[in-house]
């Protein structure tokens, strides 16, 4: 199994990186939104913030291990 | 005893087709537009494929439907709603839409009603990451997974643990 995109993990990434990390609460039921694409969640985020969706993309996916 | 006249078939001078009162001087309105071509499957036992059948429909085309297009009805809302525009960002009392989120313009959380940034519901929050904690640990080992999701988990963890 790997990392894919449209998920609840990655959902929760990008809501989690682009609300900032203290809003933890507000980005994981926002991740548990079953979101059309990933086009549409992004466009949410960009209406509600403001700013560019934060968070990884497949050219950030490494496999650096949690401490 | 006597029987009417014969009216059916042939070629009859007083039949209405005939009567030069019911032409029109100005000629009918006529079909608007023409029929496209048809393929018509099983043509070749009367001597020709279908195929060549619609090639000479296409060259000799058939009157189209007489009836004239309806045009479509206007919606009169749709000059009243104009200046409404889906989204508009200050279209809710001049409030940014951001307005109650504690990022971007506009009041933060505070604002929200008290039932929404209750402590209890703070508690449950909490009690539910602790729950899935272990379950978002395990994404952070999938092949792939982004190291803003890591450093998150672990800020989470940090938080809640």
């Amino acid at each position: 199994m790997r990392w894919v995109e449209n998920n609840f993990f990655d959902h929760l990434d990008k809501f989690a990186n682009s609300l900032g990390y203290e809003n933890y609460e507000i980005a994981i039921p926002l991740a548990m939104v079953p979101w059309k694409s990933p086009e549409d969640r992004d466009i949410f985020i960009l209406t509600i913030t403001g700013n560019e969706v934060q968070g990884g993309s497949p050219d950030t996916f490494t496999a650096a291990e949690v401490k | 005893m006597t029987t009417a006249p014969e009216n059916r078939g042939g070629m009859r001078p007083t039949a209405p087709q005939n009567n030069p009162a019911n032409i029109s001087a100005t000629g009918g309105a006529g079909g608007k537009g023409t029929q496209a071509p048809k393929y018509i499957p099983g043509m070749r036992s009367l001597g020709s494929t279908g195929v060549e059948t619609m090639a000479q429909q296409g060259a000799a085309p058939m009157a189209g439907n007489p009836v004239p297009k309806v045009q479509a009805p206007t919606n009169p809302m749709e000059s009243m709603m104009s200046e409404i525009i889906p989204l508009d960002a200050e279209s809710m009392d001049d409030l940014p839409i951001s307005d109650g989120v504690d990022i971007g313009r506009g009041r933060g959380s505070e604002a929200l009603p008290s039932r929404l940034t209750s402590p209890i519901n703070q508690d449950e929050n909490v009690a539910l990451i602790k729950r899935y904690l272990p379950d978002l640990m395990n994404a952070t080992r999938l092949p792939g997974a982004p190291d803003s999701y890591k450093q998150f988990v672990n800020y989470l963890k940090n938080q809640i643990l």
